[in-house]
């Protein structure tokens, strides 16, 4: 009775995902793949002939806001590491009875929508706003200039979106962390600096990963804060997709990058986990 | 950027509900141990693929006469219609049901004509219009949906107010030059708007856009026909004759304009948001929506260039496979009455393309009956320029062209 369940039992249980993951992922995802190789306009058709050229056309065309799609991607990630790293460290390890309540402010601004939010940095930064004049005040922002429709405003506004992202798989690596590793790390004469760089980090380097992971990947992908933050010099590749397919029903050239930026994510997610996870996994066995 | 609403999610379900059909095949699938596959493979690769329309376009038969039907499912812009802000009920749509019997479905579900395109084109090339009996759509995207075939020619006979009130200027666009799969629903024009305190004076010309003292502080849409069309008429040429060098010029100049920082974004109707703002001083702008920015500040101006002014209809249109297409012309026929028509004036504020309505209005209303933004005289209508209509190859050189400036 027992042996039989145990068989069927864990495809039941995957059943549903396998299920969503086929209809909703696999699916359109075969689709995409065959509308990237397609030839023709929507006027005069569509039709199936292995038009590898799409790609090449594509990324050839597209270059530039390919490589701004990583380079934001990555400025943000990095952003989002060095303010929540520090934030989440905090609440760790000194939110003491408002851990909770700390960490529900965090996500807190993710209670409105994603647009709502990034329409709100449009009011934050616009010309006229105190954020602008107290800049332009120390000099950071040159008199006569602005910040709304810049690059820093778009990496700015990444950052700001993804940040929660980061910072909830930092606090559950550091609120993970057996305080009796760093006292042991002190004990040993580790000095501040050497118990974070030799213990701490390497220690909630999985949250480091995961949080990067999750903060890169989409934000490669995001077209709302160059379109919204931006102009058309800040474009990413999403803004293009979005362009290609909506505004000139380009689909072949649409699907085309859509498959190149996976590609790109994916290999660049695999060379992180190489570098970072499995070494952050093995924990700090490397001197 | 469609922010996948609880009207999406409505017109879901209402698109499940009538597609019974489609969902009974889909349910034999599964039956059948397929999974729904089939289902699946209709919706994304085949009606892709097919693209072009071509199951219809042999010369199609107008839509043939019928019972009213009980509903009318209505896709339109949203604020395009007249509201009673107490009781939130549509008025216009109430006398309908009064007339016909038939109750509206009202979905503000189009927000940009693109966007649109997008949700409905895998339906519609497959003869299927989701439900929707009635949709608005801009003189550009009418002229694709024709080509593709996407719509039903209307029956004249049922459109006799259509045939008596449609304005002159109105009556045989290079697209449709019959009119007979387009019926304007309300009309606007694209000229300059500007914050008369921050420009420190009035502007007269297009060419203001592309003035120095305005650096960074001009806007511009992002509908390529209006953008470029009153660039066109800045450079002296003329948008609604000249071929498409000399718009290729205009969108030159502003890519120039763009890339030097002239420009400090492309909007949509946003553009209000913008110069309410005080973050753009100039902007390229319809004329419904300035109106509505005069009332809110009194500094911001909008202005009929000396060179020209764009105009532009959105159109009503019966998709392909509408269930209830001859009711759908009763109500086009039914906004075509001056006296329905001056309460959607009245509301939105666009050009109207119904004459006789500024009578009607001028009972009420004086003062409205003489705004020539909603009214424009013989002489303004002298001046508007409509964008030529573009055969598709042309169509998609000024549209790439554009995009390169404006999106990428």
């Amino acid at each position: 009775m027992l042996s039989r369940h145990r068989g069927i039992l864990p495809w039941l249980l995957l059943g549903p995902g396998l299920a969503w993951l086929l209809l909703f992922f696999l699916i359109p995802l075969y689709f995409m793949g065959r509308v990237s190789l397609v030839e023709g306009s929507l006027l005069a058709g569509f039709e199936f002939t292995w038009r590898f050229e799409n790609y090449i056309e594509a990324i050839s065309t597209y270059q530039p806001q390919l490589v701004r799609s990583l380079v934001y991607a990555a400025l943000a990630t990095g952003l989002a590491f060095l303010i929540g790293y520090p934030l989440a460290y905090a609440i760790a390890f000194r939110g003491g009875r408002w851990r909770t309540a700390l960490l529900l402010v965090v996500v807190l601004p993710f209670f409105t929508t994603y647009l709502v939010r990034t329409l709100a940095w449009q009011t934050i930064l616009d010309d006229a706003s105190p954020a602008v004049a107290i800049l332009q005040a120390v000099g950071l922002v040159p008199e006569g200039g602005r910040l709304l429709a810049t690059t820093t405003a778009v990496v700015a506004g990444i950052t700001y979106n993804f940040l929660p992202f980061m910072i909830l798989p930092l606090y559950a690596a550091l609120e993970r962390l057996d305080a009796r590793m760093l006292e042991a790390a002190h004990d040993l004469y580790g000095n501040r600096r050497a118990v974070l760089w030799r213990v701490t980090l390497p220690l909630t380097a999985p949250g480091i990963v995961a949080g990067s992971l999750l903060t890169f990947i989409p934000a490669a992908g995001d077209f709302i804060n160059a379109e919204l933050l931006g102009t058309p010099r800040q474009y990413m590749i999403g803004n293009v997709i979005q362009s290609r397919y909506l505004e000139l029903t380009d689909y072949p050239t649409a699907a085309a990058l859509s498959f190149t930026l996976m590609a790109l994510i994916l290999v660049l997610v695999l060379v992180w986990a190489r570098v970072a996870g499995t070494e952050s996994l093995m924990g700090s066995s490397e001197p | 950027m469609s922010d996948g609403s609880p009207r999406d999610i409505d017109r879901l379900i209402d698109e499940l509900v009538v597609q019974d059909i489609t969902r009974r095949r889909l349910l034999r699938g599964a039956g059948t141990g397929l999974l729904g596959l089939s289902f699946l493979a209709a919706c994304g690769g085949q009606g892709l693929e097919k693209g072009g329309g071509a199951t219809t376009r042999t010369e199609p038969a107008a839509i043939a006469k019928g019972e009213v039907s009980e509903t009318l499912s209505f896709s339109n812009w949203p604020l395009y219609i007249d509201v009673n802000e107490r009781t939130k009920r549509r008025p216009t749509l109430d006398k309908f049901q009064r007339e016909f019997g038939t109750r509206v479905k009202y979905t503000e579900e189009i927000n940009d004509n693109t966007e649109f395109f997008g949700k409905v084109q895998p339906q519609l090339s497959r003869g299927s219009s989701g439900g929707r009996d009635l949709f608005v759509v801009t003189d550009w995207m009418a002229a694709r949906m024709i080509q593709l075939g996407y719509v039903q020619k209307l029956d004249k006979a049922e459109l006799a107010n259509v045939d008596e009130n449609l304005l002159d200027a109105l009556r045989e666009p290079g697209f449709d030059p019959q009119r007979d799969f387009s019926v304007p629903w309300q009309s606007g024009m694209t000229g300059i708007a500007y914050r008369r305190d921050l420009t420190g004076g009035d502007l007269e010309s297009v060419n203001d856009l592309f003035n120095d003292d305005f650096k960074g502080k001009v806007t511009m849409l992002t509908e390529m026909r209006d953008s470029v069309g009153l660039t066109m008429l800045g450079m002296g040429n003329d948008p609604a004759e000249d071929d498409n060098p000399a718009a290729l010029e205009a969108i030159q100049k502003i890519k120039q304009a763009s890339d030097s920082g002239q420009i400090r974004r492309f909007t949509g109707n946003d553009f209000t948001k913008d110069l309410l703002k005080g973050d753009a001083w100039v902007s390229v702008a319809f004329s419904g929506d300035s109106i509505q920015l005069q009332a809110d500040n009194p500094d911001i101006r909008f202005l009929r260039p000396d060179e020209g002014t764009m105009l532009w209809s959105d159109n009503m249109m019966v998709p392909v496979g509408a269930p209830n297409a001859y009711t759908a012309q009763k109500m086009m026929n039914f906004v075509y009455d001056p006296e329905i028509q001056a309460d959607i004036a009245a509301y939105v504020n666009y050009v109207t393309p119904v004459q006789g309505v500024k009578e009607v209005i001028a009972e009420d209303d004086p003062d409205l009956a003489e705004e020539p933004l909603i009214f424009p005289s013989e002489d303004d209508l002298e001046k508007l320029r409509i964008f030529r209509s573009l055969s598709a190859k042309e169509d998609d050189e000024l549209n790439k062209a554009f995009q390169a400036v404006v999106g990428a």
